[in-house]
This record gives structure tokens, sequence and C-alpha cells, in this order.
């Protein structure tokens, strides 16, 4: 829901001296990405990409960044970055499981498996474990719905999922 | 039970019943330039760009990615070249619950959709690709990264391009990451979000085959429309009438101007069914051969109940449609339209006001929030389905959800309220769920005998 308004007008922004979007990131954005699109405001999404990457997610001092070297405004980058539900502009787990919800997924046993992730992680959706490993996220469709329920963690899609194997996968990771 | 002569689009991605699903590998460009591969672009070089589009809008192509618009038309909707850039976008948002078709096409045969890239921009004289992909296709990413780099040393793109100079220009292709929202799969707002914004969609007209994206003319088409046309034009001449021989008229008595729905289209099939997964075959297959065949009957042997024809925007078959044909010409049982063809089946236990609230859900989610009657009816809708489904409904709900649905969409039904037809698809799937299982839901609310003064509209 990324109409959702904050009130940001008494927000402190936290700043350190190292730049987020580090020379090496420039001149990668400089030499392989922008020349692909016609203005430099198109860069905006893979700058994002590249920074939340390398960084693990967007902090408001990286995106001013972005939005200087891009010659755009600040609130401009702010305002994509807010819109997607995939950018994170608060850190998030070392794993972040994203369980589709949709409705394949839903009418295959989505519903219980989910509960079960919870009660094994002891955190609700949208939370994050107090040891900073895992983040658990309710997602739409995955594109996965012939092998549903399906999950992603991290990067890594988990197909036909039931409670004791997606077990194995979070034991598995370190 | 199947009518497909030979696989098409899964010719060299194992799929059945001609081959088995746990065979699949990536075909690379050496296989693929084996296996017939850059045919197709070969005899559209032969050809001149205006006759490959005749080509294409003579075999009636309509659009693989839910609107089922014909190809053809909307390649010829470009207006004349004047030197200054024109793009192709390709739309690989493919985010609608219950469409996985074009991500088997990624992942297995990624030169397919690069080879009807290539035709259709040698076709419509574009000279720049952006491959819109969704975020959350990681590993089709990397797939087709790979061979997007295949095809730039093989010189299908860049410097030295088998299609020689466009507008002045050599010719790239471009992957582009979305990042997790689902009204980029609507064209006006993937331009959007490729012009670096949110993804609002555009008030058309403009049309983006006038102003696309960065202002210029530029054709927009699903993975799966523009794979289809790489078979046709191997085809060369004999093409359309090939791909006529498969597939389903136009309906009895329709006008002319209706389009028929000819060739072989990739269904998903999800839900409550034995094998789910992407099968290949005509349109017009009926939903019965597509579950008691391809898919060998439903779920535990239950009964069939309800199906989702396309995405669940498109709306629900009841349970006395089990023999619709599955082609364009499915909107006469009162769903949307064909969608996308990823059918979602549910067996005789599903709770449908459920179904109904799951559907809600997801719009009241991906509502984009630029029109208030989408923003606030997705929502509203979403809330009033738990309520229901929680017991907590009134009779009056259920008149006054159906009054919500009705109000908002881009089409007729939805009263034009809208910009884009994402409320469309929430108004179309509210409403024919709540009326073809009407006693479903009186049920569920039955319970309730007053009347609670303070509905919100009431």
């Amino acid at each position: 829901m990324a109409w959702i308004a904050k009130n940001s007008a008494t927000m402190q922004i936290e700043r350190r001296d190292e730049p987020y979007l580090t020379d090496a990131l420039k001149k990668q954005l400089e030499d392989q990405v922008i020349p692909r699109y016609d203005t430099r405001m198109a860069a905006t999404m893979p700058a994002l990409h590249l920074v939340q990457d390398t960084h693990g997610w967007l902090p408001h001092q990286a995106m001013e960044e972005i939005a200087e070297f891009l010659g755009l405004t600040a609130s401009h980058v702010l305002d994509t970055a807010t819109f997607y539900e995939e950018y994170w502009l608060k850190p998030h787990g070392k794993y972040v499981i994203w369980v589709c919800q949709s409705l394949s997924c839903e009418l295959l046993g989505q519903p219980s498996l989910l509960e079960k992730i919870k009660g094994h992680l002891g955190i609700e959706v949208g939370e994050t474990t107090d040891d900073g490993r895992f983040t658990l996220m309710g997602v739409e469709c995955l594109g996965s719905c012939g092998t549903a329920p399906c999950a992603l963690v991290n990067h890594k899609l988990h197909e036909n999922i039931t409670a004791d194997n997606f077990q194995s996968v979070l034991d598995s990771l370190e | 039970m199947t009518t497909l002569k030979e696989p098409v689009l899964t010719k060299r991605i194992p799929t059945h019943p001609w081959g088995d699903p746990t065979d699949r590998k990536v075909v690379s460009y050496k296989q693929y330039v084996k296996t017939d591969g850059y045919k197709g672009l070969k005899n559209a070089l032969a050809m001149e760009p205006s006759d490959v589009v005749d080509l294409v809008k003579a075999a009636e192509v309509r659009g693989r990615g839910g609107a089922g618009f014909p190809a053809g038309m909307k390649w010829s909707f470009l207006p004349p070249e004047d030197g200054g850039r024109r793009y192709l976008a390709i739309n690989s948002d493919e985010s609608e619950p219950g469409t996985f078709k074009d991500r088997l096409l990624i992942d297995f045969d990624p030169h397919i959709i690069i080879e009807g890239i290539a035709i259709c921009m040698h076709a419509c004289r574009l000279d720049t690709a952006y491959f819109y992909i969704r975020g959350e296709y990681h590993h089709q990413r990397e797939v087709f990264e790979a061979a997007i780099k295949e095809a730039y040393e093989n010189k299908i793109f860049g410097k030295g391009s088998k299609l020689g100079q466009i507008n002045g220009r050599d010719p790239d292709l471009f992957l582009h990451r979305g990042a997790g929202a689902y009204v980029c799969g609507e064209e006006t707002a993937l331009l959007e979000s490729l012009e670096g914004k949110r993804g609002w969609p555009r008030i058309k007209p403009p049309f983006p085959a006038v102003a696309g994206a960065f202002g210029r003319p530029t054709i927009i088409n699903n993975v799966e429309t523009l794979a289809i046309c790489t078979p046709i034009l191997e085809r060369g001449e004999d093409g359309p009438k090939w791909f006529q021989s498969m597939g389903t008229q136009r309906p009895e008595g329709a006008p002319p101007h209706v389009p028929a729905s000819f060739g072989p289209k990739l269904f998903g099939v999800s839900g409550h069914v034995n094998r789910p997964g992407v099968y290949e075959e005509e349109l017009g297959i009926t939903l019965k051969d597509l579950i008691e065949g391809l898919c060998q009957g439903m779920l535990n042997g239950k009964k069939y109940k309800s199906a989702i024809p396309g995405g669940i925007s498109t709306g629900v078959l009841g349970p006395d449609e089990y023999d619709v044909r599955l082609d364009f010409d499915i909107t006469k049982y009162d769903t949307l339209g064909l969608g996308t063809a990823g059918v979602i089946v549910m067996d005789e236990d599903t709770c449908m006001v459920g179904v109904a609230r799951n559907i809600a859900h997801f719009f009241g989610h991906e509502s984009c929030g630029q029109c208030t009657p989408c923003r606030e009816g997705t929502n509203w809708m979403s809330k009033m389905l738990s309520r229901i489904e929680a017991g907590d409904g009134t009779t009056r709900d259920l008149d006054l959800l159906l009054e919500i649905a009705g109000s908002m969409g881009a089409l007729p039904s939805g009263r034009g309220a809208t910009i884009c037809g994402l409320a469309d698809g929430a108004n179309w799937a509210v409403r024919t769920i709540v009326n073809k299982f009407w006693d479903e839901f009186e049920a569920k609310v039955s319970k309730q005998r007053f009347v609670s003064l303070s509905v919100v509209g009431s």
C-alpha cells in the first residue's frame, strides 16, 4: 500500500560520513545503466536496486545521494522508493522470507503453513526475529502457482512447500 | 483428448503430453539455432517491414497478456518514422495471481522471446527494447540476462546487428527490473516505472503507440505475444494459414470487427488439480478437457466447483460452466475475458467467501492509489469480506458489496470511474463470485437478524 503517507516533517535523517553511493557504484551506473535510457531519471530504479543490493536497504542519506547524482529532487527518489514493495526503507533480517498469499497458494494450504512458520520463528508477518536473522513478509503472487504453496527466501524461490520441508530449508540457513 | 498436433511454443521445452517436465533445461543460443531457431527472423529480414506487420495482422494474432487486443493492429498504430527514437517495451511483469506461463518461456527458452522481439523491432522500426521483468523473478532475470548477452555476441543486437541500423541507431535490448508492483503490468504504468517514477497509469489518449516511453512512439507487448510471432514468421507466407488452422473461429453471427481466437496458447493451471503446470493447447479447449486430460483430474477425486479462467481479475466460472471453451469469446459466460489463461481450479470444499476475501485483499493491497473509487473501494470490499467471512456480516453488506464493486473500473460496467483496469478486475471478480454463489454468501450472513445502522454508505 504505497499510498499510505507518513508524517516526515519532524523526522531526523541519520547521516554518516562515508557515502552509500560510492564512486565505484557511480561509475558502474554511469557506464552501464545511464546510457540505456533517454533521461537520467529513468536510472532511478536501477540505482535504488544497486544500492539496496550492496547495502541491504535504503537509508534516506542514500536516496539523497542518488537524487543528487541523477539530478533529481530527493523527494522524487523517495516517492519512487516508497511506491515499490521491494525497496526496504528500514533494515531487515539477514534472511527475508516472502510467503506468497495469493489464491492458488491459499487453496493449497498457505494459511496453516504461515501459522507454523510464525510459531516457529515466534514473530508476526512484518516482524524480524530478535537475533536479526529472519524477517517474515507476506507477498502477493510470486508467479509460481503451479507449484503452490511457494515462498522466496531472499532471492531463492522454494516451491511445493510443506511445513516439514520448509523447516529443513530454514534449518539449513546459517 | 489433446487436439494440438505438435508443440509450438513448448517445442524445445519438454511438456506433457510430449515430454517430461523434469527433462527441462535452458536452451542456449547454439541449441536454439540448431532447432530452426532464428529462421523466423531471417524470413522477416528478407521482407519489407510493413509486410511483416501485414503478415502478423493477417494471422490475427491476439495479445496474450490479458486484453486479447490484435497484435498486428497495435503494431500498425505507430506514426510514420521521423528519425527519432521508437521503443518496444516487453511486458514481463507477470503478477496476476494464477499466471506463470511467461516464466516457463523465460526459464527455458529465452531465445524464442528474443527472436520475437527482434522481429517486432524490424517490423515496426523500433530501435530500443526494454524487457520489463518483475522484481520477484530473480532466477529468470539471470537467465534472461545471459540470453541477451548471447544475442549481442551473435549480432542480433548491438553494433553490426543483423537488423541493420534502425532510426539511425544500433538496435538494443535492455532488461529493466521492476520492484514488486502489480499495477506496473498495466502498459502505461509500466512506462512510468521505466521512466523512474512511481507506477501510476496514464490517462489515454495519447496512446503509447503515439506518445509512450519518454514521450516517443512505443509498442508494448506481452512476452508470449512476441514469442508466438516467431513460429508464424518461421513459416513465412504460410504462417497465417498455419496459425489459423488452430483455435476457434469468430463466434457465429459476430460482426467482422470481432477477432477470432486463433493459434496455440499456454495455459497455466493451478489449484485443486492432480497435475498443475503450464500446458500448451489450442485456444478453445474446454475447461473439462483441460482438467480431466492434461491435469489428470481433480485433486483427491473431489468434484469441480468453480474455476477462474485467466487470472483472478477475470471473474469466476460457476459449477454449471464446466464445459466452457477457453478462448477469447469466453466473455459470454459473464467473465471479463480469457485474461492470461492462468486457470485456477477450485473443488467442492472451497469456501467462495474466502476466495472473494483473498481476491479483494489482493486488489486492496495492489491498488496504486491514484483513483479514489479504486483506492477506497478495493479496501472497503476487502474489509467487508473479512467481516462476512468471520460471520459478522449483514444481508445489507451483500448489496453494498455489489454496489461498491459496480461503481469502480474503467469499463462501462465500472462506470468509467478509474483510469486503468485494475478496479475492473476487482469489480468483476467480486461481482461474479457473489452473484454465482449467492447462497453461500447468504448462509454466512443469515445468522444476523438485525441490520446495523452504522454501515457506512447506508
